[in-house]
């Protein structure tokens, strides 16, 4: 079986079949699959945004989302958190409907989505991700703080648990954000680019901590803007633009003739994915 | 009920005012297109820069500004007003001159709060106008005798008693009520204002950057379209009060830019918006014996409506007939290359 | 999460202070004894006053509550929007059986809030205009049908005495016990919803994304909290007005949001600045004979605002100034430390002071000027004055922060001409600002990553941490000091 399902019935989708070369092992229990989504079609004013994407996304993968601007990969990140509705087709997070596993999934939503001076501290924030486990009307307990307090050292804020959040560095925010994620202790983590805007050192350890949870079998989905650094981040790449371009291990579909398709006549763009391949096959 | 809503008598609502007292109506329904399309001209223009409640704000804190010119005026001139012979405290300069710094002090406030604090726009909006307007009603509820305006006013104007104001006089003839002569002056400048700076306006309000490339100064823009905005405010006032002013600056260019994407097509259905509302208005109130100027506000808001579910272009009959008959998403078309031309029927299509 | 102790000493504190405040302020308003007319309006033995006192407390709790969730929502103007909305719900509840019976009225007026609410996200969901235009719209049509609804009312027989224009400014001395009943009621729930739903309301206003993804049901409590809203516009109406009722959601909330950092103390500041804005200006119209009740509570609200804009402890503009200023004196002091390092490096340490003329020649000022800044120094304890008056000795302080500032300059000089390869010509303005800011750890860093060299770009000696942290006067008794600038 395909990872990439055979594509939407039509004509303009016929070539697709050729361009999906994501080959793995058939999955057994499709009940086991973190991410299923079936002939997705999201549409702003009726035109559309995301068309016909079909994916499944194996268990325990740090898989990237890569395309140019307006392709729709946030929009794919908020149509499987359930935030936009569906013109057709279905998420189903592992074998369910999004709304009854929602505690299996980590959001990481871009950093610009929030007002920063929000009168909050970080320790506050990475509460936040224990909120869905707590239920209606419960406060956070003891044990709570203990788990957000972990998951700060784990990206290394916990000096700055008091701080407002405004007086941090974009950098800094972007930890907190991951903090909250890893905080919710999901199977299925979405993140909307979390390298946006961040130093160095923080991208690096982001990137750790994706591995590291990537071998706790946890299945992630990044968003990613910067093409050089997406081939070595990844397992398995998406390539999006509206439909789904390719799906696949990295080494696969990180090819001058996909980028190019997924990125169409976009000259500076193109220019970078060649500097890309030529990086790559050097 | 029958009490609350008078019996509607068509000889009485449309036909007796343009034949008994047609002298009085035609005068209403003049202030009250100067005074719609005034604001309304003005106001496409903070509806385009998204500032349509900084209006509202400027239109509250006219207030102090006008009581505080009274009573200047008063002390100038000396003594109370007395009964009904009260135009003569009525200093036009003083007037304009405590709008425009009302004006001033309201904008510079709002950026003020919002650019030295972290209160956002909207809250710094807020605070401004309402405690400008606090001072407003304190100083002419303290010093009622000495202050020519009383709460009434304020809240819906006095429209309909514009033909009791003397008239002005040019060789002998009576032309027509001074405050109409006013507004109609008013009316005149923006359009003439509208026509000499259209395309600095247009190229400010829609990319301020590229306004300052090409040596317009947005923020002299900025601020000349507020202290206008003061001056339209501030002589709608008394016809047409405090709140409902911005009524007057936001539904016709709201109604306007519903029926089309043009702005010089938006212009022209303003005005139509501003004259539609006027006469309907005026018969509204005659029918339901109630304040002409809310009444005008109430015949604009129904015009806007009915732009809103018949508009061929955004309305929603037409949209809901379009959902109806058509596909729930337009099927993108894909070319060659793997780039996508989201329903754009010029792009070629690559179909086999 | 509201259990502390400290904000609530504060809150009766504040309380406790308007007393004496109030009474010293309104000295001219009127002839009577402010006093005795002070004592009679908190004594409570007056049953109106009492109702008027209380209903101040009642919405002051309400407005502060939910306008804190408003102003951290960005959404201070749909307040406004829907204050203005209520009024033709206000007049039709009126008519109910033409009177001001409390019930239908807030029936009335709650359900014309949601309308409006309703209306304006219709407007921005199915048109192209934008929000702010919808609310003003809204704003001004639904009220300009309240204006007509009210002035046929009073036309009739019936209405033309019930009272039902005091709505438009407020008139806290009508309040009437039912009144009050329902708002204890609406105060009660409000304060229940927020301590239940705190969290859920926390999150949803700070990342509604985010919530709606954690399975919290964001719209319905969107839809509550603009439900709660209507229902605290209604029950301040009575003592506010509805032109003026949004500042009370507004303004005490915005006070508090800019003198603290956490969302639950903002609750409860902004729930004490609206009793007390309420309370004052209700105390002031009091004053007054027979004043509207709206705009005096407005103004005090903007009061507590302008203090907390100006004297706010973090983000008060005050407060900033002044941070401001030390910061740019403490620079201006350590720029003439380093004019002194340099006059005395130039004699290679020979001699011990630096003359006024030397520094003059330096820093290219007059001798004034230098004598000023010098005096700002001896007032730190950093330098000394010969007795004449023309020399400056540095203190041992004084040394050992001159060494420190000059290292900072060289050290970043150093890095930037060899890590960054910037030339050496171009680095002086950059490490102008840096000395000033540099921290120990970062210092340490840099002298590690530069193996600590001891010469800067332009072949100057670097101070070196070691040896300045030795010469710490902390640790050396300061008579066997023997260090440059010091007057033996």
């Amino acid at each position: 079986m395909s990872l990439a399902t055979p594509p939407k019935p039509g004509p303009e989708n016929r070539e697709l079949a050729i361009l999906t070369p994501g080959q793995t092992a058939p999955v057994a229990d499709p009940r086991a699959l973190p991410l299923e989504i079936h002939d997705l079609t999201v549409s702003y004013h009726r035109k559309p945004v995301l068309w016909g994407i079909d994916l499944q996304v194996p268990k325990g993968k740090l898989v990237g989302i890569i395309g140019p601007n307006g392709a729709g990969k946030s929009t794919l990140i908020k149509a499987i958190m359930g935030l936009l509705p569906l013109s057709s087709g279905w998420v189903k997070i592992f074998g369910e409907p999004f709304q009854s596993n929602l505690r299996r999934v980590g959001y990481v939503p871009q950093r610009e989505s929030v007002d920063w001076d929000f009168p909050v501290n970080v320790m506050d924030v990475v509460l936040m991700g224990r909120y869905g486990r707590l239920g209606l009307f419960k406060r956070p307990k003891k044990q709570d703080r203990e788990i957000a307090r972990e998951c700060l050292e784990k990206v290394k804020m916990l000096p700055y648990a008091d701080r407002q959040i405004a007086n941090l560095s974009g950098g800094q925010q972007q930890r907190v954000f991951l903090a909250r994620a890893l905080a919710q202790e999901s199977d299925l983590y979405l993140m909307d680019e979390p390298f946006a805007g961040v130093d160095a050192a923080t991208e690096s350890a982001i990137v750790e901590i994706m591995h590291e949870l990537k071998s706790r079998g946890k299945t992630l989905l990044v968003v990613h803007h910067d093409l050089p650094t997406a081939r070595n981040y990844f397992d398995l790449l998406i390539l999006l633009n509206m439909r789904l371009v390719a799906f696949g291990p990295t080494e696969e579909v990180f090819n001058y003739e996909l980028l190019q398709k997924t990125y169409g006549g976009r000259l500076t763009i193109l220019s970078e994915v060649a500097d890309a391949v030529r990086q790559k096959t050097s | 009920m029958t009490e609350l809503i008078p019996p509607f008598d068509f000889q009485r609502v449309f036909i007796e005012p343009w034949t008994l007292d047609w002298r009085v109506f035609l005068w209403v329904v003049l202030m009250g297109f100067f005074v719609a399309a005034a604001c309304g001209l003005t106001g496409v223009y903070l509806i385009l820069r998204r500032m349509a409640l900084v209006g509202d704000a400027i239109s509250h804190s006219v207030l102090p500004g006008l009581a505080i010119a009274f009573l200047a005026g008063s002390l100038a001139g000396g003594g109370t007003v007395a009964g009904g012979e009260s135009h003569d405290l009525r200093n036009p300069t003083l007037m304009f001159i405590g709008a425009l710094a009302a004006g001033v002090v309201t904008t510079l406030l709002i950026e003020l709060i919002h650019k030295k604090s972290r209160v956002k726009q909207d809250a710094a909006i807020g605070i401004t106008f309402s405690s400008l307007f606090a001072i407003g009603v304190i100083l002419i509820s303290v010093f009622a005798d000495k202050v020519d305006l009383d709460a009434d006013c304020v809240l819906y104007g006095e429209v309909g008693l514009v033909a009791s104001h003397p008239f002005v006089q040019l060789g002998g003839t009576e032309l027509a009520p001074w405050p109409v002569a006013r507004m109609c002056l008013v009316f005149l400048a923006t359009g003439g204002l509208v026509l000499a700076f259209y395309k600095e306006l247009l190229v400010s309000s829609f990319d301020s950057g590229l306004a300052a490339s090409l040596g317009i100064k947005p923020g002299l823009m900025h601020y000349a379209l507020m202290c206008w905005l003061s001056v339209v405010v501030v002589s709608a006032f008394e016809a047409v009060g405090a709140i409902l002013v911005i009524a007057m600056l936001i539904l016709p260019g709201a109604t306007a830019s519903l029926l089309t994407h043009r702005l010089p097509l938006i212009f022209l259905w303003t005005l139509a918006h501003a004259a539609l509302s006027a006469v309907a208005g005026l018969h509204l109130a005659i029918w339901l014996d109630c304040p002409t100027a809310g009444a005008m506000v109430v015949a604009g808001a129904g015009l806007f409506c009915a732009a809103w579910v018949f508009s061929p272009s955004q309305g929603l009959l037409p949209g809901l007939r379009r959902r109806l008959s058509a596909a729930k998403v337009e099927a993108p078309q894909f070319d060659d290359a793997g780039g996508v031309s989201p329903g754009n029927p010029a792009t070629p299509v690559a179909r086999r | 999460m509201l259990r502390q102790p400290k904000i609530w000493l504060l809150f009766a504190l504040l309380l406790a202070g308007l007393l004496p405040a109030e009474a010293a302020k309104i000295g001219d308003l009127t002839d009577t004894n402010v006093l005795d007319q002070a004592w009679r309006f908190f004594s409570l033995r007056d049953p109106s006053l009492r109702a008027v006192l209380l209903g101040s407390v009642l919405l002051g709790v309400t407005c502060g509550l939910l306008g804190s969730f408003i102003v951290v929502r960005k959404m201070s103007l749909m307040g406004d929007a829907l204050s203005h909305a209520v009024l033709p719900g206000v007049a039709l509840g009126f008519l109910w059986n033409m009177t001001k019976d409390p019930v239908a009225i807030f029936i009335g007026a709650t359900i014309a809030g949601l309308l409006g609410t309703m209306a304006v996200y219709a407007i921005t969901h199915t048109t192209r205009l934008k929000e702010d235009t919808a609310l003003g719209l809204v704003l001004a049509s639904f009220f300009a049908v309240g204006i007509c609804l009210v002035k046929m009312i009073e036309r009739l027989p019936t209405g033309a005495k019930s009272g039902i224009d005091k709505f438009f400014f407020g008139q806290a001395a009508a309040l009437s016990t039912e009144d009050l009943q329902l708002m204890t009621g609406v105060t009660t729930v409000v304060i229940a919803a927020v301590l239940l739903c705190y969290k859920e309301l926390l999150v949803s206003s700070f990342d509604p994304g985010f919530a709606r993804a954690t399975g919290l049901p964001t719209r319905l409590l969107h839809h509550g909290l603009m439900l709660m809203l209507a229902a605290a516009v209604v029950i301040a109406l009575q003592a506010v007005g509805v032109v003026l009722v949004s500042a009370m959601l507004i303004t005490p909330a915005a006070a508090a949001y800019l003198l603290t950092d956490r969302m639950h103390r903002m609750l409860v500041i902004a729930a004490a600045f609206g009793v007390a804005s309420g309370v004052l200006g209700a105390f002031l119209s009091f004053l007054g004979n027979n004043l509207p009740t709206g705009p005096f509570m407005v103004l005090a609200a903007s009061f507590l605002f302008g203090a907390a804009f100006l004297f706010g402890p973090r983000h008060g503009t005050v407060a900033r100034w002044w941070r401001q200023r030390s910061r740019s004196q403490r620079v201006e002091r350590e720029n003439l430390l380093k004019a002194i390092f340099r006059v005395l490096e130039d004699r290679e340490f020979r001699g011990e002071g630096a003359t006024l003329q030397e520094l003059c020649a330096l820093r290219r000022e007059t001798i004034e000027q230098i004598r000023q800044a010098v005096r700002a120094l001896r007032q730190h304890g950093m330098a000394t004055f010969d007795e004449a008056g023309e020399a400056v000795y540095l203190t041992p302080e004084g040394w050992q922060r001159a060494r420190a500032v000059v290292r900072n300059h060289r050290l970043w000089e150093l890095y930037l001409t060899n890590e960054a390869k910037i030339a050496a010509d171009h680095v002086h303005a950059d490490a102008e600002e840096i000395e000033h800011v540099l921290g120990e750890e970062v210092v340490r860093q840099l002298e590690k990553g530069l193996a600590y060299a001891t010469r800067d770009p332009h072949g100057r000696i670097i101070p070196s941490s070691a040896e300045i942290l030795q010469d710490d006067p902390g640790r050396r008794p300061a008579e066997g000091m023997v260090g440059y600038g010091r007057k033996t």
